[in-house]
């Protein structure tokens, strides 16, 4: 399977070449099967567990791009789980989701050293994830900052270069994707669309479990009509990034 | 998903009767969808995380459902009673709160136990374990053993859906309240629900004249309370079938011991992620609980009986343990089985699923390597939750820090619940105590009597919680003559809850008009003399300034509002209404880098460059309340001319 192209409408026997995802975490087989190779019907992938962190800043479309990725997890029937930040979210403090699916899920949270995927919308943010990640983890981060106040009134904190952030994240995986997202969503048409561009990022790679239609139809269904054209050029800007990322 | 809706049918899904349709839920809109489906008439809230979710997406079905009633109450007391009065007229009722709203209700409730319902009638409770935001993370599983009522708790949404609707059933049936308690990861979760069908029953609002029911008089509540004892014996014995109460016994055993595990709600979820990744779901008894009080007695005999050790797994305090304890003695089982739960698991903060993996693992000697945190060189820098950009509160925190100053006397600034808690912080660090809705107005009361003349005692709240707790307070200090500035901050909105509409705007849950009150009315009407109103514009500094320093240096009580509509709100009437806004930059050649502005005042759509020393604007953050140009000792700050 060349990066998340989609497996779909195969009649014959296209079983993907490289398992393109590790999950150590429960130490369990993960197996590709054909839900029904005797029609033309799209082709889920059956899992135990995939679990996805999202981490960002209030206002920067953490909760909406969670919801989108469950949405899209249900469409190819799998069991579904989030957890969200609500209540301070537009306070500008920071925002976490956690998204699980697969066959065996239950509770919502991804235990620590347990995501398989962590999308960060702020550079900073990605280190406060470490806890979530292992050596496997791909780490899909968007490389503008928001510097947060309490730089300014403690003398002793920094912000975190780009590269600083890239050397303490490679000390637990070497899968450290930076991307410039909210560039990226500028030329679609909207700044806003950066979480779409980060999910396009992660889709893009292939280190996603889901079909590109699966999660192109989930954006389509969380954003207004006028919108739509913006979110479809932001989510193929960001899989011809991911796409790209050839070390994976 | 509850605006959902597809072209050939308007309806938002949530409302829709379509048995079998499949999606994904939030934890709320699961629960206002049970409500819907239970068929409830008489929905009361008010407003707190995580529950505040709940209401909107109920008056969402209400739209479509004519039958139904909604409203936001102006604190849960009055949520809780309105709603058992329609229990009381025979139509299914639900009051939804967060856990500490419970505190509030508890007057009403724990003798509307006593009186029983007519129609169903549901108590949503939801908590908040690890306090993500919450001052407390008291644990409402109590209020049910407190009071004698039933308590739900689901482990999903889907469960959460099905049990909502079950439990006005259960109520009518049991002649009880029912406590529906939920915790953060329930509520602000996502999951796949399967909808059922929306079960109408024939319900006609009537009052029934039954004074002796009704009254809570000592006569008529001392045989209530007997009856009640009575009721909860039933209860305790139908328990054993309740549809949400899992038994599931095995002869399997784990290094030749027969386990068995008892959990609750998002605990069980949980528990069995840490089964299955141990590789021993199937070699366990496991009793889930969905009525957690009171507990099925002989089924909590049969578990006891069966296993040599059982492991209580729940979250916060130690109820189930306990009363499994209990039994344990009660049945002569203490030598028999051994029983664990606190003494591997904490009392504090959600279970983590690591924690129960790692606790279980250790009690049973299985391989499991409990997951490290790395330590950072690089640590991320904190990011707390702040002020909005252009938050009214922010400007009379810094008008109140002005004036302290220069009239060298210190303020006893007494706090309350809402976004201006956010005070307590840097850089404005202003908030001195909070305790509870409206409790700053009744603290301040206290002082007022024993603090000497030169500190001045002020009450700091918002618009929502003075109509929630700060009007019995305000009248009590007006009656004693406690010697007190009021500050109202009135930004429209109840804000810290997501923006929810209350009596300061005047426009109900539904979306329609009701009657707006201006605080200032109310405050008169406590009793004030009205040269102790101060009201003013909270852009406005400079005409803050003046009025607020009047009122700091006047004598009785007194009561400040400053008012301007939530940022937060005004920003999406700005964008609706398409209005341009002024841009605010700032002049490179005027800033000499003191960085007032964002070590002292913290608006963060200001960034200030480190090695330049020059502040700026971040536009897309801006929404050009100007106090900026105030509070820039440099005058650094402009408007860009047209």
């Amino acid at each position: 399977m060349k990066r998340g192209s989609p497996l779909k409408e195969v009649n014959g026997n296209t079983f993907p070449k490289n398992k393109p995802f590790n999950c150590d975490l429960a130490n369990t087989p993960q197996v590709w099967i054909f839900q029904n190779p005797s029609i033309n019907k799209l082709i889920y992938m059956e899992i135990d567990r995939f679990n996805t962190f999202i981490i960002g800043v209030g206002g920067q479309g953490v909760i909406r791009a969670a919801h989108i990725l469950a949405d899209a997890a249900l469409a190819e029937d799998h069991h579904v789980r989030t957890a969200e930040t609500h209540g301070m979210a537009q306070r500008g403090g920071s925002v976490s989701g956690f998204v699980s699916y697969g066959k065996e899920v239950h509770g919502p949270l991804i235990p620590k050293q347990g995501a398989n995927i962590i999308i960060s919308l702020e550079p900073s943010e990605a280190l406060r994830s470490v806890q979530y990640a292992n050596k496997n983890t791909y780490y899909f981060i968007d490389i503008t900052k928001i510097v947060p106040l309490s730089i300014y009134q403690n003398r002793k904190l920094n912000y975190p270069q780009i590269e600083e952030i890239r050397t303490e994240l490679s000390k637990i995986t070497p899968h450290v994707h930076f991307i410039d997202a909210t560039n990226l969503a500028e030329h679609a048409g909207n700044i806003k669309t950066m979480n779409v561009v980060l999910l396009g990022l992660a889709m893009g790679s292939g280190k996603v479990p889901l079909l590109r239609e699966t999660l192109e139809n989930s954006i389509k269904k969380f954003v207004p009509a006028k919108a739509l054209e913006v979110n479809r050029q932001a989510f193929e800007l960001g899989f011809q990034q991911g796409a790209k990322t050839e070390e994976i | 998903m509850s605006t959902d809706s597809n072209n050939s049918n308007p309806i938002p899904k949530i409302a829709q009767d379509d048995p079998g349709y499949k999606t994904i839920m939030l934890g709320n809109e699961a629960i206002a969808r049970g409500i819907l489906e239970g068929n409830a008439i008489l929905a009361t809230a008010y407003p707190g995380t995580p529950s505040s979710e709940i209401m909107p997406a109920v008056a969402i079905c209400a739209k479509y459902h004519p039958e139904m009633r909604v409203e936001w109450s102006v604190n849960e007391k009055v949520a809780f009673e309105a709603a058992y009065a329609g229990s009381m007229c025979n139509v299914r009722s639900v009051a939804v709160m967060k856990h500490v709203g419970v505190n509030v209700a508890s007057d009403a409730f724990m003798t509307a136990v006593y009186h029983g319902v007519r129609g169903g009638m549901v108590l949503i409770s939801a908590d908040d374990p690890s306090q993500f935001s919450s001052q407390n993370e008291q644990d409402n599983r109590y209020y049910g053993l407190h009071a004698l009522a039933p308590v739900f708790e689901p482990a999903t949404p889907q469960e959460a859906k099905d049990m909502m609707k079950y439990a006005f059933e259960y109520s009518e049936k049991h002649n009880n309240v029912v406590i529906f308690r939920t915790t953060t990861r329930l509520n602000h979760g996502r999951a796949d629900v399967v909808f059922g069908s929306i079960d109408k029953i024939e319900q006609k609002a009537e009052f029934d004249w039954d004074r002796n029911r009704w009254v809570c008089v000592p006569s008529n509540t001392r045989p209530q309370r007997a009856d009640l004892l009575v009721r909860m014996v039933k209860m305790t014995e139908d328990a054993e079938n309740f549809p949400f109460n899992h038994l599931t016994l095995t002869e399997k055993s784990i290094n030749g011991k027969k386990v068995g595990f008892v959990a609750a709600g998002i605990a069980y979820s949980h528990l069995q992620d840490s089964l299955y990744e141990l590789g021993i779901t199937d070699s366990v008894s496991i009793f889930k609980l969905g009525l957690v009080n009171p507990l099925p007695v002989k089924s909590m005999e049969k578990i006891l009986r069966h296993v040599d050790v059982l492991f209580i797994v729940e979250e916060l305090e130690p109820i189930f343990e306990e009363q499994f304890k209990a039994r344990a003695y009660e049945f002569g089982l203490v030598d028999k089985v051994q029983i664990h739960g606190k003494d591997l698991l904490p009392q504090q903060g959600e279970l983590l699923p690591e924690t129960i993996t790692g606790a279980i693992a250790k009690l049973f000697n299985l391989e499991y390597v409990v997951p490290e945190v790395p330590t950072l060189e690089i640590p991320a820098p904190p990011r707390l939750p702040q002020m909005c950009p252009a938050c009214s509160h922010r400007n009379i925190y810094w008008i109140m820090k002005k004036v302290s100053r220069k009239l060298k006397k210190k303020f006893v600034n007494n706090n309350d619940i809402g976004c201006y808690s956010l005070g307590v912080y840097k850089p404005l660090q202003i908030a001195d105590t909070a305790l509870c809705m409206g409790g700053s107005i009744g603290m301040a009361n206290g002082m007022a009597k024993i603090l000497s003349d030169d500190v001045i005692v002020t009450a700091f709240l918002g618009d929502s919680t003075f109509f929630h707790s700060g009007v019995a307070p305000l009248l009590n200090a007006v009656y004693n003559q406690n010697d007190i500035l009021v500050i109202i901050s009135d930004n429209n909105y109840t804000s810290m809850t997501g923006g929810q509409d209350n009596p300061s705007n005047g426009i109900l849950l539904t979306g329609e008009k009701g009657t707006l009150i201006p605080i200032e009315n109310v405050v008169k009407g406590c009793g004030v003399p009205e040269e102790n109103i101060w009201v003013h514009e909270a852009y406005d500094m400079e005409g803050l300034n003046e009025k607020f320093e009047a009122a700091a240096t006047a004598k009785g009580v007194r009561v400040f509002i400053n008012r301007h509509m939530c940022s937060l709100q005004e920003i999406r009437v700005i964008k609706k209404q398409k209005i341009k806004l002024p841009v605010i930059k700032v002049n490179p050649d005027i800033c000499v880098g003191c960085m007032t502005c964002v070590r002292q005042f913290g608006c963060p759509a200001i960034s200030f460059d480190l090695v330049a020393r020059k502040a700026s604007i971040d536009q897309t953050q801006c929404r050009s309340c100007k106090t900026c140009i105030y509070i820039c000792p440099q005058q650094a700050f402009y408007v860009v001319p047209e």
